[in-house]
């Protein structure tokens, strides 16, 4: 999955299930979601979950910090980063279909 | 699967049972009504200090099933619920995160003084504005030459008037929101820590509790556990456990309600019967026992996927709520079995119920609890 897609499903996420479907299209790349208050929580296990059976991205605790979360843009690199390393570890032959 | 306990952990559970039972089964608390020292240095000389701590500090080197058995059986022998409860709260939200997230120069020797008993630890988390809501703390750190220094006040601290040591947790970075929160586990007697007066409870009473406030604590980074921003994990952690494990004393509390209550039925007698022959009281027992086995049940598997490093946190969450609704059913069914005698306060019947009643607030309410396992179902 290309950055752009994997930025594009975590934005829809964040648009539709915390931000009420966004209708003014305020959500950006680099909207500060911690500080604002859109990633509490409830909602980064909510976004954390959806990361891990959407986009089949485990996300270890040790990553789960303010660099890596702070807005859609530094979220995206991490589930890119993630996913390379998970693909690679997984041997040939028991990808999941 | 298996539903039996091994030889090793049912003999432990005998054998904890027992000493409970002997030597802290009677409450002889202090003239103010807390426990004393000398009550925590039995309970830690029978190892319930340190359940979960390394072998190497002194500790049990418990896994979170095995920790939970042995608080089962600490509380089923020993009446006095806010002993059972302050031992807990040190061993899981304050021993935990030490065993996990301190600095090598002090991990070790505290841990040594809390499963030896020399130390006592509060955990202060929750604030007059922040309580399901942690990302809301007020009390910041700020980092100075190698120290923090923290300012703000944390509203209910258990065991905090006795403590020598308190994990608590600070904003370090204002923009970060939950992330930005930072753990400490600060000795006590530190400048800059003022421990309030103890709280009027309702319940757990022989556990005093009050406000801790900081007041320019410079408190050096070597205390902080973890890194920066690590807070908010380190907490989760921590509550996973207490979750898991602290609600095991419930379960034992239960038992020894379960036992009087069915004393009581067939030794009080009305209209020339036993009151256990009056359906009215044999089924309401029945459904006590229901309730306490189908928590146990789920008790004891959450630990045990925590044990085996699965998901757990949804397990435990049921398992959570599961164990206090019906420890708080059980013990207004109690009262109701003992009649006039559970409204007495010398009995003890009435007293289980007010123990009881917390255990659906503290380590998460059963709402957040709720929210959890809701949220686990894609909802």
């Amino acid at each position: 999955m290309s950055d752009d897609e994997i930025s594009e499903r975590i934005s829809g996420y964040i648009r539709e299930r915390f931000l009420s479907g966004d209708q003014q299209q305020e959500l950006e790349e680099t909207t500060p979601l911690l500080e604002w208050g859109v990633l509490n929580s409830m909602n980064t296990a909510l976004l954390l979950m959806f990361i891990r059976d959407e986009l089949n991205v485990a996300v270890p605790p040790m990553k789960i910090n303010a660099g890596n979360f702070q807005d859609v843009k530094s979220i995206t690199a991490l589930v890119n980063e993630l996913a390379r390393q998970q693909q690679a570890a997984t041997p040939a032959g028991t990808e999941s279909a | 699967m298996e539903f039996e306990l091994t030889a090793v952990q049912q003999q432990r559970y005998d054998t904890i049972l027992s000493a409970s039972s002997d030597q802290l089964g009677r409450e002889s608390n202090g003239p103010d009504g807390y426990f004393t020292r000398q009550r925590w240095k039995t309970a830690a000389a029978l190892g319930l200090t340190g359940l979960c701590l390394p072998a190497d500090q002194g500790g049990g080197g418990q896994s979170a099933l095995d920790t939970a058995l042995s608080l089962e059986a600490f509380q089923r022998g020993c009446p006095d619920t806010g002993l059972v409860f302050a031992v807990s709260a040190h061993l899981l939200a304050c021993g935990v995160p030490i065993r996990d997230f301190a600095s090598d120069e002090v991990r070790d020797p505290w841990l040594s003084g809390m499963a030896d008993g020399s130390l006592i630890a509060s955990n202060a988390m929750t604030e007059d504005d922040a309580g399901s809501d942690v990302g809301k703390l007020a009390v910041t750190a700020r980092y100075d030459n190698g120290e923090y220094i923290l300012d703000g006040d944390k509203s209910f601290a258990s065991n905090a008037p006795v403590a020598d040591l308190i994990v608590t947790y600070a904003v370090t970075n204002q923009k970060a929101g939950f992330l930005g929160l930072t753990a400490f586990a600060i000795p006590r007697h530190l400048a800059g820590v003022h421990v309030g007066e103890p709280f009027q409870k309702m319940g757990l009473t022989s556990c005093p509790a009050a406000r801790v406030s900081f007041r320019g604590c410079r408190v050096p980074a070597v205390y902080r556990l973890g890194d920066e921003g690590q807070g908010g994990l380190i907490f989760q952690h921590s509550m996973g456990w207490e979750r898991a494990c602290l609600f095991a004393s419930y379960v034992g509390l239960m038992e020894r309600q379960l036992e009087r209550c069915i004393s009581h039925a067939r030794h009080r007698k009305q209209f020339g019967r036993a009151i256990g022959d009056f359906q009215a009281v044999s089924h309401r027992i029945a459904v006590m026992k229901q309730r306490l086995e189908s928590a146990r049940l789920l008790l004891y598997r959450g630990c045990w996927l925590m044990d085996r490093g699965r998901d757990h946190v949804s397990a435990v969450a049921l398992a959570k709520v599961a164990v206090s609704e019906a420890a708080v059913a059980n013990s207004l069914d109690a009262v109701q079995i003992f009649g006039g005698a559970g409204y007495l306060s010398p009995t003890g019947v009435e007293q289980q119920l007010r123990d009881s009643v917390p255990s659906t607030l503290f380590s998460g309410t059963n709402e957040i609890q709720r929210d959890i396992i809701a949220r686990e179902l894609g909802l």
